[in-house]
């Protein structure tokens, strides 16, 4: 009984990396379902988009068989939720506060956000590295390349 | 970082004294913002302005590259910003054709503007390999002669290149096949290479060709001869009467520009158009520097989304 | 030639002239290390200084940060897994394996040696063949780039180390990401979900995010990421007898696959880079070792993508037709101080042709003499530990990315494609076939769609014209090469099982 359960989470884990590019290669399909196609000798801008959209398919099938085909595979790793997290974070932050701040709020804080990740920080530490950070980002970006982004807001 | 503090009190108390800055414009960097990529003629001439422009009002311009969809990306974008006099935008002639390719744009071509001066202007020339064809009337009866068999490479669809040629074609009845390539330098190479039979550019990409005898020159698009090429017939006088294509650059800021900067950014731009030193670089760049005052710009471009609306509608040229 | 080379030197090595090319390699070495600021950035920057230097000068800098920077993109590549640039992804692939298993410096060394004669090799084609070079791009039409990147994807259909049919998939997918943005054939919008999307995404922003920003947020919480046993001495860093010799095929193919793609126009460095790593993945003898940490997989592509940085050259000086948007640059830069670049470039200035020529040999040296050195202090970065890393490199790539085109968008979807690529990683999909379709997918279809525009639907034309024939020749002789050592393979297996079960 209990290799029976095993085995059929395991169908479902080994199914969704192709279940995943099937869904892909559908919204593809999907969302150029209106380009113009035209014939292979005219192509429309819609015939490219819907051939590689079916080869998807095509092949997401071909790999969601192999998948489950293959029992003795790996488990995909576990996702880190917390890098992921903080991460993104980061860069959400930098995005929002490069045209609204200026450069180097948005550096500072990006910074900040990302320590973040590692639990055993601590502020001190986190607070310390992001004013080095930023500096050196400052100097860098600001005073030695010149790039035309804004200090702080304008 | 308390350096940087320190650097920020003046801007602080400027803030909040409106007043105060207005009457002391600029006080803080300016910045050009344009809709091309680095390198290509919008950014050089951007760069040009902003250095000379820094000096005469005393403090830095940027130049801001926010390239995308033919520049509207960047045209959206400083149409929403303040109208403080401290954002403003380099303006090319696809500005016009953006106007009348475009179904719906992310703001108004004229209403949301204040403009303020031409900084040069250009025209077209038609290109062809050398000795293939006489001059542009051989070429146009060869077309006539043969609907479809004569190919003009242009630099991308919606281009100003592009349009131009489908206008040739309304004007002269030629049929042509027109292939878009990525940028002018790519169709000239196909030029070259045989591709295709002619090419209508600017002067920058043909004159490299032109100089070593590998092209033949065979008309340019301006109503009048231009002042550069004497030699050059134009459309107008030899297989299209009233052909006139001009495109240019300018400087233009969002709309509701209070009235002395406007006078002031105006006053600059001129001032920066009468230095030899530009000047020689604008002619460089193939234009003709030529500075004007808002209201005629505004006139020149109203003036352009009309020709172009009935380019594309005639040629059915898809809109985006 | 040799004489008017050397008569080029001679304008080179004066003093001031020295400088303008040491400040130029150095800032491209550096515009390189930094991941996502790239050599246009710079050198658009730079222009207004080029304003108060004659012509001969400026481009010697300009060219410098050009090919420099192709010294600077494998640092990163190989100590971090973060590609300086996107033409220095394949490093990443053999080069970061290396480093993992603590041969960080000898890697290193690899890397700027087969830059250097990659290098070396390009200007020595430049000097020689700039002409026939040329004149062979230019018969290169539509058809044949056409044809030719058929059998680059062929070609290079091998370069994912898991299984073929994923890696496929992912070559795929990186056509469909390719496609995202207005259609060059008819201006027609294709998944087109905001205006920034319009010029569609940026090469820069996938790259970067599939294999800086994944390789991030894989490594951020994870602890245990500090390397312990890095050998910093001499003899640690220079590669053993063996292994040195079996760099010699590598880097000479490298060399001369990243010379053809530099010469042409609208290929360049990147997908050069991509070419020369697939190729010796086909001709190896060995070709499971890919992926682990190989070294002709490293030097290869090192040599290519620099020997195309140099060729690339080609069509700018002979033609005066810029192969990429950064050549754009660099002649305007010429015409801005009066010199009109075109075929008589050669006969009417022959000391700034010559001049920048001998500027690439001398900035060659000049960069191996930096990079040598610099080995031991990039080793030590290493140590460390990579919890201070990584911000700092979130925000370079956030800055780097958002520099190019000013817009906030592309620093999102570099986020996106991290998260992507980490989640792809997880479930073993390979992230550099995506970056192979998405830069090779876009130019078929560009170019099969204008042949056939041109030429009236004649799908003869492939194999009427000379290149383009040839080009389908091989094609489809890897094809039955392919399917002949696929069946070979096979039956050998079949074999075996049969012995066995007997």
């Amino acid at each position: 009984m209990q290799t029976q359960d095993q085995a059929r989470t395991s169908i479902v884990h080994r199914a969704t990396s192709g279940a995943v590019l099937l869904f892909i290669g559908l919204g593809m399909l999907a969302i150029g379902w209106d380009y113009p196609i035209g014939r292979l000798t005219q192509m429309g801008p819609g015939f490219i988009p819907r051939a590689i959209a079916v080869m998807i398919c095509v092949i997401a099938v071909a790999i969601i068989i192999v998948d489950i085909a293959d029992a003795g595979m790996d488990k995909a790793g576990g996702i880190q939720w917390r890098g992921l997290i903080f991460v993104s974070a980061a860069m959400l932050i930098f995005a929002v506060l490069v045209d609204l701040a200026g450069l180097v709020p948005a550096m500072f804080l990006a910074v900040v956000v990302s320590m973040l990740a590692d639990k055993a920080a601590s502020p001190a530490t986190i607070l310390l590295y992001a004013v080095l950070a930023t500096g050196a980002g400052w100097l860098l970006f600001l005073v030695t390349l010149e790039l035309p982004i804004p200090a702080f807001w304008r | 970082m308390l350096r940087n503090l320190i650097a920020t009190l003046p801007l602080a108390i400027a803030l909040a004294v409106p007043a105060v800055a207005q009457d002391s414009f600029p006080d803080r960097s300016l910045r050009i913002v344009h809709g091309f990529g680095p390198g290509g003629n919008a950014d050089t001439v951007s760069r040009i302005m902003a250095e000379q422009m820094s000096q005469g009002l005393g403090e830095p311009v940027v130049v801001e590259s926010r390239p995308g969809a033919g520049g509207t990306v960047a045209s959206g974008y400083v149409a929403g910003e303040d109208p403080d006099g401290y954002t403003m935008q380099l303006l090319v002639g696809g500005h016009a054709v953006a106007a009348a390719l475009y179904n719906s744009l992310p703001f108004e071509p004229v209403d949301d503007y204040t403009f303020l001066s031409t900084i040069g202007q250009f025209p077209f020339f038609l290109a062809a390999r050398a000795g293939e064809y006489e001059s542009i009337d051989a070429l146009i009866e060869a077309a006539l002669a043969d609907p479809g068999s004569i190919v003009i490479g242009h630099s991308g669809v919606g281009s100003t290149q592009h349009l131009t040629g489908e206008l040739l074609g309304l004007e002269t009845g030629a049929e042509f096949i027109h292939v878009p390539y990525q940028g002018g330098a790519a169709a000239s190479t196909a030029l070259m290479g045989g591709e295709v039979d002619l090419i209508i550019d600017t002067g920058t990409v043909i004159r490299g060709q032109a100089d070593a005898g590998v092209y033949d020159v065979l008309a340019v698009t301006s109503a009048e001869r231009w002042p550069d090429s004497p030699d050059v017939p134009t459309l107008n006088e030899t297989v299209a009467e009233g052909f006139d294509v001009i495109s240019w650059t300018a400087l233009g800021a969002p709309a509701g520009l209070p009235e002395n900067v406007e006078a002031a950014l105006s006053a600059e731009i001129q001032r920066v158009l009468a230095m030899e030193d530009v000047q020689a670089q604008i002619a460089a760049l193939g234009a003709s520097p030529r500075g004007s005052t808002g209201a005629e710009l505004q006139a020149l471009i109203e003036r352009q989304i009309a020709v172009w609306t009935e380019v594309i509608d005639t040629a059915q040229i898809e809109r985006r | 030639m040799i004489d008017q080379f050397l008569m080029g030197l001679s304008v080179v090595m004066q003093p001031e002239i020295l400088i303008y090319a040491f400040a130029g390699v150095f800032i491209g070495q550096l515009i390189g290390v930094l991941p996502g600021i790239g050599a246009i950035t710079a050198i658009s920057l730079l222009l207004p200084v080029t304003f108060y230097l004659d012509a001969t000068t400026s481009m010697i800098m300009l060219a410098g940060i050009y090919y420099g920077s192709q010294y600077g993109g494998s640092i990163a590549s190989i100590l971090l897994n973060l590609p300086g640039t996107p033409s220095s992804v394949v490093t990443c692939l053999e080069g970061y394996p290396i480093a993992r298993d603590g041969r960080a410096g000898m890697a290193l060394f690899v890397a700027a040696f087969s830059s250097f004669v990659g290098g070396m090799i390009g200007v020595a084609i430049l000097v020689l063949a700039a002409i026939p070079m040329t004149s062979i791009a230019l018969r290169f039409g539509a058809p044949e780039y056409a044809m030719l990147v058929v059998l680059g994807l062929l070609a290079a259909s091998l370069v994912g180390t898991g299984s073929q049919l994923r890696s496929f998939a992912m070559v795929l997918v990186g056509i469909a990401l390719g496609l995202v943005g207005a259609d060059a054939t008819t201006g027609y919008y294709r998944f087109v979900a905001m205006p920034e999307l319009a010029d569609g995404i940026s090469l820069v922003s996938l790259a970067m995010g599939l294999f800086g920003v994944s390789e991030i947020i894989r490594n951020a919480s994870n602890r245990t990421r500090t390397m312990t046993n890095i050998s910093v001495t001499m003899r640690d860093i220079i590669p053993t007898r063996t292994e040195a010799r079996s760099l010699l095929g590598p880097i000479l193919r490298g060399s001369t696959i990243g010379s053809f793609f530099g010469a042409l126009p609208g290929t360049g460095a990147a997908i050069a880079s991509f070419m020369a790593y697939a190729t010796e993945k086909r001709v190896s003898r060995t070709p499971e070792k890919f992926g682990t940490g190989h070294l002709p997989g490293l030097s290869a592509p090192e040599s290519a993508n620099n020997a195309a940085s140099q060729t690339g050259f080609i069509p700018t000086l002979t033609l005066g037709i810029p192969g990429d948007a950064v050549m754009a640059l660099i002649i305007g830069a010429l015409i801005l101080n009066g010199i009109i670049p075109g075929p008589r470039l050669m006969v009417d200035q022959p000391l700034l042709f010559w001049g920048v020529i001998a500027s690439f040999f001398v900035g060659n040296v000049i960069l191996l003499l930096i990079n040598i050195p610099l080995i031991r202090l990039w080793v030590l970065l290493l140590r460390i530990p990579y919890q201070k890393l990584y911000p700092v490199i979130i925000v370079m790539i956030c800055v780097g990315v958002y520099s190019h085109r000013t817009s906030v968008t592309d620093v999102v979807l570099t986020l996106a494609f991290g998260i992507i690529g980490y989640l792809m990683k997880s479930y073993r999909f390979e992230p550099a076939p995506v970056l192979l379709g998405f830069v090779l997918g876009p130019l078929l279809e560009d170019n099969f769609r204008r042949t056939m525009l041109i030429y009236r639907g004649d799908f003869a034309i492939f194999i009427e014209r000379p290149i383009s024939a040839v080009l389908f020749a091989c094609t489809v002789a890897l094809i039955g090469f392919s399917i002949f050592s696929t069946i070979k393979t096979y039956r050998r297996n079949v074999q075996t099982r049969g012995a066995h079960e007997r």
